[in-house]
């Protein structure tokens, strides 16, 4: 998930039929990794809560509040077995905001993470694409392909992309991509995206 | 507080190097032992005058059994913040914290409010020399010289009038027993009618020094400010 | 793999800590601050169990300000540093305990004194000239001579520095490369 251009970008991968990407509310995403159960569960629980909110103080919760939410609720289990790795992504007053929050309590702000098992490749991809002024569609691109990478070689993730993009209005489902496909034939006809597979021997064709 | 009124006159000066307090007993008798009290503990009969904590000596006015519960409240609560702080409590806060449990006994219904009225005299490191009066409601101020007890009127009155600001404490000492003298209405003082204190800063350390005169000690400070009474050796 | 440093000097504290902030293998983070200001005159580095650190100092930080506003003047160093140690202690042998070292640095308007508290996670407090926690306290002597840099097998790039002095608090621009 990276944040650039003033706009937010996550790209998260899609297990079989489980959405990976939550949506909280219109202008709010998190995502998944660890005890998917436990995600799907205190995200939707952190939605109510963030509905409560607007009802009561008549304006949206911000982002590094709704996040702080979670963690501080996620850090009151400390100990009993929560297993949550997820971004909360947003757009509020201040702009795009990003917030790492884990089941050990911590809580980071930042523009670039990556969580779950197969962050680290998708980190290679992420931090040698990164800039601060990409285009949307470059960023796009940078978080299907970096999402690719982590689906390619990590033995646990794959299958699905879902690639979601949050700017003032809220953020906007961009779509959803089949792994294996991307490998051959390319993410199909998308700005930004390159022409062909994204397959190292698709590339240089021995198959 | 009807009690208060009637109770014998404490009275309390800030110095700018230290505080002295002096406190007037009203009962006493012929046949009241007082063979253990006459040199008993770290000084002073133990009636109206308490070292509460290093750094804070209260005279009390009122009910003496209500006075003995709030002071071993509050040596408690001294006791407890060193505990949690490791440092002397602050006199301000210590006022404060007794002002909480008397103002509690105010608000709820069925028990009857403490009939004490206190004045403390301390330091700490973030004030200094520092005046607190508090009365049974609950309230608590900070004074350069006050008065509680019976002829409070007329004590004070005398204070504000003879107060000087900056004064020493050898000066405080003299004024607190002038007033004393004007104020009590036997006219004669001797150490089974008075008792007195002072805190000061120790010169070497910088650390505060109670010192609760002992009765004989009382009797000689009289003799000194020529306030001793005449019969003085057949007491003895 | 986190580093902390303090030092006193004759009339100020320095305190500084690495910014990164990792999992496993991963570093996530490397411009995180780990020393809050607690007060005008009061600094505290903290690390250790991710997630303890950030609520305890808060916790921290939140106390010792209603003790401030309750009593219209803010603790002195001693003071804060004594009920620090209280609550790690309490922690320890509660169900939850925060398992967090800290570096507390103040400046006593009291006396006109810097002072520097070094405690960890079981609770042991001392009042130390210079202090260290993490790999770099193995270096903690080195500090004097300024070869943390060389010497240190985890390089840093770079650290957060802040100074507490009578002026109070401050963050300081240090030229890392040595």
């Amino acid at each position: 998930m990276s944040l650039s251009n003033g706009a937010i970008l996550p790209a998260t991968l899609a297990s079989g039929t489980v959405k990976k990407v939550i949506e909280i509310n219109k202008f709010l995403l998190g995502t998944m990794a660890g005890g998917a159960a436990d995600c799907q569960y205190w995200e939707t629980y952190l939605g109510i809560q963030c509905r409560l909110h607007e009802l009561r103080n008549r304006e949206r919760i911000s982002v590094a509040a709704a996040s702080k939410y979670l963690s501080n609720l996620v850090y009151s289990y400390k100990g009993m077995g929560l297993s949550m790795g997820t971004m909360i992504c947003g757009w509020d007053k201040t702009g795009p905001a990003l917030f790492y929050v884990d089941s050990d309590g911590t809580r980071l702000k930042g523009d670039l993470f990556s969580v779950g098992s197969g962050s680290t490749f998708a980190y290679g991809v992420l931090d040698q694409g990164y800039h601060w002024d990409l285009s949307d569609e470059d960023a796009q691109e940078l978080g299907r392909r970096s999402i690719y990478a982590a689906g390619h070689r990590d033995a646990f993730s794959g299958n699905t992309i879902n690639l979601y993009h949050v700017r003032e209005a809220g953020w906007e489902f961009i779509g959803n991509y089949d792994v294996t496909k991307m490998h051959y034939d390319g993410p199909g006809d998308v700005p930004g995206a390159p022409v062909g597979g994204y397959g190292y021997d698709v590339r240089i064709k021995t198959v | 507080m009807e009690a208060i009124s009637h109770a014998g006159t404490v009275l309390g000066v800030l110095a700018a190097d230290g505080v002295v307090l002096a406190a007037e007993k009203k009962v006493t008798g012929k046949l009241l032992d007082l063979s253990v009290t006459k040199e008993g503990g770290y000084g002073g009969s133990g009636e109206k005058i308490y070292l509460l904590t290093n750094n804070v000596v209260v005279g009390v006015a009122g009910l003496t059994a209500d006075a003995n519960s709030l002071v071993n409240y509050a040596r408690t609560a001294a006791q407890r913040h060193l505990f949690t702080f490791n440092e002397d409590i602050p006199v301000e806060q210590l006022a404060q914290r007794l002002c909480d449990l008397k103002q509690g006994y105010t608000q709820y219904g069925g028990l009857r409010p403490f009939g004490v009225s206190l004045l403390y005299a301390g330091w700490d490191p973030y004030y200094q020399f520092q005046l607190y009066l508090s009365d049974p409601s609950g309230n608590y101020s900070g004074w350069k010289a006050t008065c509680i007890g019976a002829n409070n009127g007329t004590a004070q009155s005398l204070l504000k009038q003879e107060y000087k600001e900056d004064i020493k404490v050898e000066d405080a000492i003299a004024l607190v027993m002038k007033v004393m003298s004007k104020t009590m209405d036997s006219t004669t003082l001797g150490s089974e009618k008075l008792e007195f204190a002072t805190l000061t800063l120790d010169a070497e350390t910088k650390k505060p020094r109670a010192k609760i005169y002992r009765p004989t000690e009382v009797d000689a400070l009289l003799l000194k400010h020529g306030l001793a009474k005449k019969e003085d050796a057949e007491m003895k | 793999m986190e580093v902390s440093f303090a030092l006193t000097g004759k009339d100020y504290v320095i305190i500084a800590a690495d910014q990164n902030a990792a999992r496993s293998i991963i570093k996530m983070k490397g411009d995180e601050d780990k020393i809050k200001a607690l007060g005008s005159h009061l600094l505290m580095a903290y690390s250790g169990e991710p997630g303890d650190t950030i609520q305890f100092a808060e916790y921290v930080e939140r106390n010792l300000r209603l003790q401030q506003m309750r009593n219209n003047h803010p603790l002195r160093p001693q003071a804060a540093a004594s009920w620090v140690r209280r609550s790690i202690a309490d922690s320890l042998r509660s169900r939850n305990s925060y398992s967090v070292n800290i570096l507390l640095g103040g400046y006593d308007m009291a006396e006109n004194t810097p002072k520097l508290y070094w405690m960890d996670y079981l609770g042991t407090q001392s009042d130390v000239p210079y202090a260290a926690h993490g790999y770099g306290s193995y270096f903690a002597l080195s500090l004097l001579d300024r070869e943390v840099q060389k010497r240190l097998v985890i390089s840093f790039p770079s650290f957060r520095v802040k100074v507490v002095d009578a002026e109070g608090v401050r963050e300081v621009d240090v030229d890392m490369s040595v």
